[in-house]
């Protein structure tokens, strides 16, 4: 990109080249100066009547500004799939949210919150981040849902499937995991009965690991929701918190 | 001159109007009492105890006399919840909220103390009142931390009131940013986030570098699993941070190009983030941020963004990249970030206590910083000691003290009955040093020598019954999986490595696997884009070098000596010492256990999960775990 600005300015003004290249935003890929939906592009077929393009990606990465988004093969004159059917498929299969609180993000957005931020906010609304909403963010930031969806499965803290009521995150720091924390990770794993990452069937529990929670002195910690944190765990003392808390909910 | 005059009174006259906005909180009573609101008192209950002091206060009409001061984390972390009477410092851990009312009876309506909830020394078991008199805080040298635990971090007028901001206030009246960049690094600043590069050669060229805009980052992505000094400075005393960023922007910024700022703190730290904010709130509010700063026409602005849980995001690039709202990322860093950072202009990074450190050398001088630590290392480091240590916490100390200082000092040694066997320095990129090298002086460049790494400052103590390769396993599966995929040599190897690891421990090792795993590690070091592959080989190492008869009892003997990686051991019953009370029996989540009461009980090897839980219930120390029985389990199969 720093290339093709620094062309633009050795390039003279009103040849063709700057014509073309005058007005949009590289760094940004945005466009600044030119008036947007100029043109449609066809795609090259071959005599035989294939088209040439092979799907490389390679101008959907490059365009400056974002503007082409490759989602099925050419090769066919149907489509293989109906896209817009499995995007269906993809939400239906997710449970039913409410858009409503979903308005207060895309505020948050407009006023100019990052990305990472969105998820944030979003993860606090519905507890995870639900395909619908990932959808309005990538609307909202007229980005592909693609990129999107990358950010927030890269990050661990994100979670892109609900959650169960009690949210058990065992600390899996150093000092914690000198004093035992696998056994207790263990000790919860089976007394549940799902594994790490796992929500339980009946939704009370959400079994996860997380990297330090910053309060070694109490090694091994285990964190029940946001707020809750009980230090100095055993296996047999982490059986018994997922005993009474069953028990608590059942009565 | 007269205009360098007008300004410096403009500054003073800015500062004293913001100083005098509002009250601290802190010493105003006759009596003050101070609880510690950090991450770890918080676990342990300090929000009853804040609860029970608040009506202890009113059931007594004690109200407007004495001062509740929730601070930031006091450092004792072993001991909380923590609470402290003022003017007399009595220090009280480990509270329960029914012993506050025998507290104000005693220690704030009398002079007096409660001598049965008094700290004890470990050594002596005498009581000591005072907090100044503990070992503990005695033997450290508190520079960052010194306000840490004496004011509210909620509160900006109790940081104004000691002294905060006027390191700011004498900056912008001097109007000379090289000169501040200069004693900087005379100073001899260096980074405190791991590398130790120095601070004032990144501000010098940062500044140097053209760009529309320059950005001041601060890093509080402290990812170092072990490792809580950034999360206590921001939740203890967030306005240090923030006075040292406006510093660092004023210093880079050349006059053209305006900064801006931006604190990455982790999601995990709720109350950082919480507080930082309050804090950034409170400074724009007195004209100490924002616009037109003290009146001196420099003009900055801080925002938070939060991580969402990855550790390569503490790598500059990746750090960057995350706030421009992508993956977090590395790219390769032959352009350095203060040259093409953040959106691709000149950025300056640096850790939270590395700007902490900024208001106090401008205020007490370049000599008096220099006077502390070692030739190259400058100035105090903070460590958070945890792991199997009888006084865990917050430690600062000057750099070039000895690892012997740190642990045993003012870490009060092992817990009773243990043996030291290694340090942890320096968290994934660091290495574990044996009890030979507890002599080495703490220094950026000692550490390194010596295999392991300064790093964030994480330091877990270890003993006798931590085995030292599944402690390299514990890392380099973290690196594993916080690998972000983009370079292979991370990638794949750091994986291929903790699979030769997992072999080892599973008793499936053989000596070439440890001939693999050096090429691996050199490898991976050699050919990773960034420091997180680069150093991700180094526990691996430093246990090849100083623990290597550990690693090869587990490949040529099939023994685990720390009786820890459970292919290798079996858990018995030890026939003399079980009085059949029936506990383990109760306990085991499998019923492995059998054996009527009051007779010796039997554990079936068919049924054992090894999950530790009849040891640990067991009272009589009756439960035997041997090591070295592959080769027997199956003849011995009760």
């Amino acid at each position: 990109m720093a290339r093709t600005n620094g062309k633009l300015k050795t390039e003279p003004a009103g040849s063709r080249l700057y014509e073309v290249l005058k007005g949009i935003d590289f760094e940004n890929r945005e466009l600044i100066g030119k008036r947007a939906g100029a043109g449609l592009f066809d795609l090259v077929r071959e005599p035989g009547g294939v088209y040439r393009c092979y799907a490389c990606t390679l101008c959907e990465r490059a365009c400056p500004v974002d503007c082409i988004d490759i989602d099925y093969c050419p090769e066919h004159d149907v489509l293989p799939w109906d896209l817009a059917a499995e995007k269906a498929a993809a939400t239906a299969a997710q449970p039913e949210i409410d858009m409503k609180p979903f308005d207060a993000v895309v505020a948050r957005l407009r006023e100019g919150s990052g990305l990472i931020e969105a998820l944030h906010t979003t993860q606090e609304t519905y507890g995870w981040l639900p395909r619908r909403a990932l959808e309005g963010i990538a609307d909202e930031l007229q980005l592909p849902f693609s990129r999107i969806f990358g950010v927030a499965s890269f990050y661990t803290q994100f979670r892109l499937a609900p959650v169960g009521k009690h949210v058990i995150s065992v600390c899996m720091g150093t000092a914690c995991h000198v004093a035992g924390a696998p056994l207790i990770v263990e000790a919860f794993s089976q007394e549940i009965g799902i594994a790490v990452g796992d929500t339980s069937a009946d939704g009370l529990f959400t079994l996860q690991t997380v990297n330090c929670v910053g309060a070694c002195a109490l090694a091994p910690v285990v964190r029940i929701g946001d707020d809750d944190t009980h230090g100095r765990m055993s296996p047999n003392g982490a059986r018994k918190l997922v005993r009474t808390l069953s028990r608590k909910e059942a009565s | 001159m007269a205009a360098a005059t007008q300004r410096a009174t403009r500054v003073n006259r800015a500062l004293k109007h913001a100083v005098g906005a509002g009250t601290p909180t802190a010493g105003t009573g006759t009596k003050q009492i101070r609880i510690c609101a950090g991450t770890a008192c918080h676990a342990s209950g300090r929000a009853e105890i804040t609860k029970a002091v608040r009506e202890e206060i009113e059931k007594r009409g004690l109200a407007g006399q004495v001062t509740i001061l929730e601070t930031g984390c006091h450092g004792f972390c072993e001991l909380g919840p923590i609470l402290v009477v003022d003017p007399s410092g009595t220090f009280y851990p480990r509270l329960k909220p029914r012993d506050v009312a025998d507290i104000l009876q005693n220690s704030v309506v009398s002079d007096e103390v409660v001598e049965r909830l008094l700290y004890r020394d470990p050594k002596t078991d005498a009581p000591v009142a005072h907090e100044k008199d503990i070992p503990f805080y005695k033997l450290q040298h508190r520079l960052v931390l010194s306000a840490n635990g004496k004011i509210d971090p909620h509160s900006i007028d109790d940081y104004l009131a000691l002294g905060g901001y006027s390191a700011l206030a004498k900056v912008l009246a001097d109007d000379d940013p090289v000169a501040v960049i200069d004693a900087v690094e005379t100073a001899g600043l260096r980074g405190r986030g791991g590398a130790g590069f120095p601070a004032g050669r990144k501000w010098r060229s940062c500044r140097a570098n053209p760009g529309e805009k320059k950005y001041v980052l601060c890093n509080g992505d402290e990812g170092d699993p072990g490792a809580f000094m950034d999360r206590s400075v921001l939740e203890g005393n967030p306005h240090a941070v923030i006075e040292g960023m406006i510093i660092a922007a004023f210093a880079i910024s050349s006059g053209v190009a305006p900064a801006e700022g931006y604190v990455y703190v982790r999601h995990e730290y709720p109350f950082a983030v919480e507080r930082l904010g309050v804090a950034l709130r409170q400074a724009h509010e007195r004209g100490l941020l924002g616009e037109d700063i003290l009146g001196s026409g420099f003009s900055f602005d801080i925002r938070i963004n939060q991580g969402a849980g990855a550790f390569v995001c503490g790598e500059s690039t990746a750090l960057t990249a995350s706030i421009e709202g992508h993956r977090g990322m590395p790219r390769g860093k032959h352009i350095r970030t203060v040259a093409h950072g953040l959106y691709g202009q000149p950025t300056n990074l640096n850790n939270v206590e590395t700007y902490a450190n900024v208001p106090w050398i401008v205020l007490n001088g370049v000599d008096a910083y220099r006077a502390l630590g070692t030739e190259t290392s400058k100035g105090t480091k903070i460590f958070s000691l945890t792991g199997k240590i009888r006084n865990g916490g917050l430690v600062e100390v000057p750099m070039g003290a000895t690892l012997r200082e740190v642990i045993f000092d003012i870490g009060g040694g092992m817990l009773p009955g243990r043996q030291f066997k290694a340090v942890q320095l320096g968290g994934p990129s660091g290495g574990s040093l044996p009890a030979e090298n507890l002599d080495t002086e703490i220094d950026f460049e000692s550490l390194t020598a010596a295999g392991a790494m300064m790093g964030s400052g994480g330091m877990v103590v270890v003993d006798d019954t931590t085995c030292m390769v599944d402690f390299a396993k514990f890392f380099l599966k973290f690196t594993a999986e916080e690998s972000c995929g983009k370079c292979v040599p991370c990638r794949v190897g750091t994986t291929r490595m903790l699979e030769v690891l997992e072999r080892i421990t599973a008793g499936e090792g053989t000596l070439e696997d440890i001939d693999l795993l050096e090429r691996l590690s050199d490898d991976v070091m050699e050919g990773s884009l960034c420091a997180l592959g680069g150093s991700a080989p180094n526990p691996v190492l430093t246990t090849l070098r100083y623990f290597r008869d550990e690693v090869e009892a587990h490949v040529v003997d099939k023994r685990c000596p720390a009786k820890v990686c459970r292919p290798l051991i079996r858990y018995t019953v030890n026939k003399t010492n079980c009085t059949g009370c029936h506990a383990c029996f109760t306990a085991c989540p499998t019923q492995a256990v059998s054996g009527e009461r009051k007779q010796p009980h039997k554990i079936s090897q068919k049924k054992c999960i090894k999950c530790d839980t009849c040891r640990q219930v067991c009272m009589f120390d009756a439960i035997d775990v041997d090591t070295g029985v592959l080769e027997v389990a199956g003849r011995r199969s009760t």
